[in-house]
């Protein structure tokens, strides 16, 4: 043992209670600290909006428990009509596109299709690009009255008018459809349909059954538990939206709870009882939905066999073009065509109309970008993704850390408060924390800084951020850390070592998402926003309600290029870490 | 040289490692050896300091690692033992050489130092011209000897193995034990295993310890273990024994008793263990190894202890027949060698030697 230098047993370290190793009591500590934050910021708002809602006012000033809010709340004009607009438009909305979105995974992952890769290119950036510049696009080319494409079908059918209006129901539907519903549906899925074992397909091929039997007998049943689970996620997120029915929807007098909330809320006075209690019964109708939720993914049923028998994808021979281009064209259409119109339109005199003398101009890049308020914004939608970024990955990091490498007692809980605030709407847990900004003394004085938006912005990823660090530390395993301990590793050595360098590219693509998720957020800041912070998806929604497309389209390019290349990035490495994994299973 | 005194450790209301003690000499190969659960990776996760008992003392050198009386715990990293672990738990950021060198690096070695000693534990592990490969392209048996090298390098006192051979395959498994052992004996260090599988604790102990339900049954040489075993468990744990119920009807004066098998009453004379009373008319339950009844040819010329059944089934092995023959009412298990030419249903005669036939209470 002479080369030994330093290390030699015989320094024993001291612990006053040996009952727990000292990493753990520490922790313990820590934990709790943890769990009390994420509590205060994501049940204490909520709670305090249940408990807000049976406030009542009293004639001599005071105030008392009672129903009065609740009852006053149900007779106010079209608050019932918008919790029926809510699910009638979620519904039809995943009635089309999740077929839509099976059929297409099914097409791109198990047959011999050509451009696979593209294709799933298109929806991850579908999935990427902010709702509201992707809505200003479908907006060029649908609009009633000078739509590209109505103007194309007048001219080409002889008519004074075209068929197509993006404003109103179907306008909403379709555009939900075109924007994210089919894109996410496609991404949850392609991992289900990617790890089918083909051998179940081929037996029942050679049992005697075509590929369209053998997709509705075998396929979709085996997939069942990832089907409901895709479901059940589509629908709480579904019911989430807002930037879309916000654009389309008050010219036809078109509310869900989310714009009802909005507008009651920017009326004067604001009527906070109303939101409030729509915003509470949109929770409670969700609860069951929650529940199941929660309830398939941790029954984890699903069927990821192995794919170690990779057989030939099914032949589509004759329809093998055919097919790959209408899928193509359905791709193209939900990104690139949207994202052109948008770019287009920052370069129309007046955006959407060719019929006027002078079509195409630049002074609208010239004024907004020498424009005080976009430069504000910008700067305002920097802060607020860089803080949300940096606080929120290493906020994430510590409580994936806790709940996949502490025996912390409480970690379960910690979990749950983790991914709550993805079953919670973007407006209610807005207008949960304006609650809690106005009424707690000691967070007065942040309500209306960007402060305010940064713990929207985290709240708002913490689930995806979360669940992506752990399952990547899962992955890891123990014995990386303990290895590294035994050949004589300090924590804070194996720590950044081993650890930071495993997980290291996973927390980038985290905080790159989490910036993206805050630069395009729209829903869960919207309640928060009051003039000086007001961040560019903001500063877009507000000029597209006051209908100045013109500068509105700018800010889009804008969120657009900030959203989607930080997306990409975090995708590019999310993609490399997941393969190293999978690398690493394979060898073992 | 590694002691441990009555280590302790519960799991809320189970008994993980109960009442645990033994110790370690200088340059030996000391195997755990139980079934999944019977506390044998938590004892040497206790050693290796990446767990920590309830109460009891570990002592290395007669220092101690960790002591519940005077509230000593020595972290993993300051304990020098080497460890490679069931997944070999290969950093998949490091390339070969990297991986090897880290214990070195922290340890502060010049980088000139650092790299004979890399070098030449890379050599010893036959990884030569590998130093450079990314750790996740290697194949298991691969990974494996990097785990080792990284694990031998800095010449630890202790090196630890959690089922190590666990996750290779079967030719590739026979392989590495060889490669182990003349490794061990070469380097000298003390090895702690823990293994599930006899035949690896058989094949690569010095002495091993049997354990079960967070108890050590016997400790011993693998020859010990397996010709005296000291409970039926350990019996049963380690290699095949043959077993059919007997009776006693006569009493030797020196140990042994007379007993009849079965419903046939062919008495045969036994070697009674410690657990039988001795009584007349005790049921107990005889045991021999199959490979010790000699059976046909073989079994002339044993004077007394032999008995006649029946060939019931043949199962031919290449080196070996396993024969299932009637006796009694009861089929037996023993080994024919395959020069033996038997045939189902015929008649044989079979010789237990009388110091191989141990009884057992019922």
């Amino acid at each position: 043992m002479a080369e030994l230098k330093s290390l030699s047993p015989g320094s024993p370290v001291r612990f006053p209670n040996f009952a727990l190793p000292r990493r753990l009591r520490l922790s313990a500590f820590l934990c709790t600290l943890v769990l009390l934050g994420m509590a205060f910021f994501v049940l204490y708002p909520v709670a305090l909006l249940v408990y807000s809602s049976f406030l009542v006012d009293l004639p001599s000033g005071g105030k008392a428990l009672g129903l009065d809010t609740w009852i006053s709340a149900w007779s106010q004009n079209g608050i019932l009509q918008a919790v029926i607009n809510t699910f009638q438009r979620v519904v039809v909305t995943e009635l089309i596109s999740f077929p839509v979105a099976v059929l297409i995974a099914w097409l791109v992952i198990r047959t011999d299709m050509p451009g696979k890769r593209l294709i799933e290119n298109f929806f991850w950036v579908a999935f990427f690009l902010p709702a509201l510049p992707v809505l200003m696009g479908w907006i060029l080319l649908f609009d009633p009255g000078h739509g590209l494409v109505n103007l194309g079908w007048a001219w080409l059918f002889n008519v004074p008018k075209g068929p197509f209006n993006i404003y109103g129901f179907s306008g909403i539907v379709f555009a939900h459809i075109a924007a994210r519903s089919v894109a996410a549906k496609f991404i949850f899925l392609a991992p289900a349909f990617r790890n089918l074992d083909g051998a179940m397909e081929e037996a029942s091929r050679i049992a005697g059954a075509g590929p369209i039997a053998t997709l509705r007998k075998i396929v979709i049943p085996v997939l069942m538990p990832a089907f409901l689970i895709t479901i059940a996620i589509s629908l709480i997120h579904s019911l989430e939206s807002f930037e879309i029915e916000l654009i389309l929807g008050p010219t036809t007098n078109f509310y869900v709870f989310s714009t009802k909330i909005f507008q009651v809320v920017r009326e004067d006075p604001p009527q906070f009882g109303v939101a409030t209690v729509l915003g509470l019964a949109i929770l409670i109708s969700m609860l069951p939905l929650i529940l199941w939720q929660q309830h398939l993914s941790h029954s984890r049923n699903f069927v990821t066999v192995t794919s170690r028998s990779t057989t030939l994808p099914l032949r589509l021979r004759k329809w093998r073009v055919p097919i790959f281009a209408v899928i193509c064209t359905f791709g193209a259409f939900i990104t690139v065509v949207p994202v052109a119109c948008l770019l287009m339109g920052t370069f129309m005199n007046l955006y959407g109309y060719f019929d006027i003398e002078k079509v195409w101009t630049t002074t609208h890049w010239a004024t907004v970008l020498t424009d005080n308020t976009l430069i504000q914004s910008t700067v305002n939608t920097l802060i607020m993704g860089l803080s949300a970024a940096l606080i929120g990955t290493f906020w994430f990091a510590l409580v994936a850390y806790i709940s996949v490498r502490t025996k912390y007692a409480a970690r379960g809980v910690l979990d749950l408060l983790s991914w709550l605030p993805a079953s919670i709407p973007g407006i209610i847990l807005g207008l949960a924390l304006l609650w809690m900004f106005l009424t707690v003394p000691a967070l007065q004085p942040f309500y209306g800084t960007t402060a305010i938006l940064v713990v929207a912005a985290i709240l708002a990823s913490v689930s995806t951020g979360v669940q992506l660090i752990k399952s990547n530390m899962v992955q890891l395993g123990n014995e990386l850390e303990e290895a590294s301990f035994i050949a004589g590793g300090s924590w804070f050595y194996t720590f950044r070592r081993i650890v930071l360098p495993l997980v290291g590219p996973v927390l980038i693509a985290v905080a790159l998402l989490t910036f993206a998720s805050a630069a395009r957020n729209v829903a869960g800041i919207a309640m928060l926003v009051s003039g000086d912070n007001r961040p560019l998806s903001m500063l877009q929604a507000d000029y597209m309600i006051d209908g100045a497309f013109e500068p509105a389209a700018v800010v889009g390019v804008l969120i657009v290029i900030l959203a989607l290349t930080m997306s990409v990035v975090a995708r590019y490495i999310g993609g490399r870490v997941g393969l190293t994994a999978v690398a690493k299973k394979k060898d073992l | 040289m590694l002691k441990l005194d009555h280590i302790r450790k519960t799991f809320g209301s189970y008994r993980a490692v109960d009442d645990l003690s033994l110790e370690i000499k200088e340059g030996e190969i000391f195997a755990l050896l139980g079934p999944s659960g019977c506390g044998k990776s938590t004892t040497l996760r206790q050693i290796a300091g990446l767990d920590q008992p309830d109460t009891g003392d570990i002592l290395l050198k007669d220092k101690p690692l960790f002591s519940s009386a005077k509230d000593i715990f020595v972290p993993a990293q300051k304990r020098n033992m080497g460890m490679v672990f069931q997944s070999y738990a290969i950093w998949p950021h490091l390339s070969v050489y990297e991986t090897v060198a880290y214990p070195l690096r922290l340890r502060r070695w010049s980088s000139a130092d650092v790299d004979v000693a890399v070098r030449a534990i890379i050599k010893q592990v036959g990884l030569e011209g590998m130093e450079d490969r990314a750790s996740p392209t290697l194949s298991g048996g691969q990974q494996q000897r990097v785990a080792l090298a990284r694990a031998l390098v800095y010449k630890p006192d202790v090196l630890l193995l959690d089922e190590p051979f666990s996750n290779l395959d079967v030719k590739l498994r026979e392989h590495m034990r060889v490669e182990l052992k003349i490794l061990q004996r070469r380097v000298g260090v003390s090895v702690v295993l823990v293994t599930h599988d006899q035949a690896e604790a058989l094949s690569l102990a010095d002495r091993l310890a049997v354990m079960n339900a967070g108890r050590i049954e016997q400790i011993g040489t693998p020859i010990e273990l397996y010709d005296e075993p000291a409970t039926p468990f350990v019996r049963d744990f380690i290699g095949q024994t043959t077993k059919f119920a007997a009776q006693i009807t006569e009493i030797g004066s020196n140990g042994d008793a007379r007993v009849e098998i079965g419903t046939a009453k062919f008495p045969l004379m036994g070697t009674a263990s410690n657990f039988v009373k001795r009584e007349m008319g005790e049921k107990v339950i005889a045991c021999i190894r199959p490979e010790r009844i000699a059976v046909a040819s073989a079994a002339r010329g044993h004077g007394g202890n032999e008995l006649e059944g029946t060939v019931e089934t043949m199962l031919f092995l290449g080196d070996r027949y396993e024969c299932l023959v009637q006796i009694g009412g009861q089929a037996i298990l023993a080994y024919v060698p395959s020069s033996e030419r038997l045939k189902e249903g015929q008649r044989v005669p079979l010789a237990f030697p009388k110091e191989a036939l141990t009884l057992w209470p019922n």
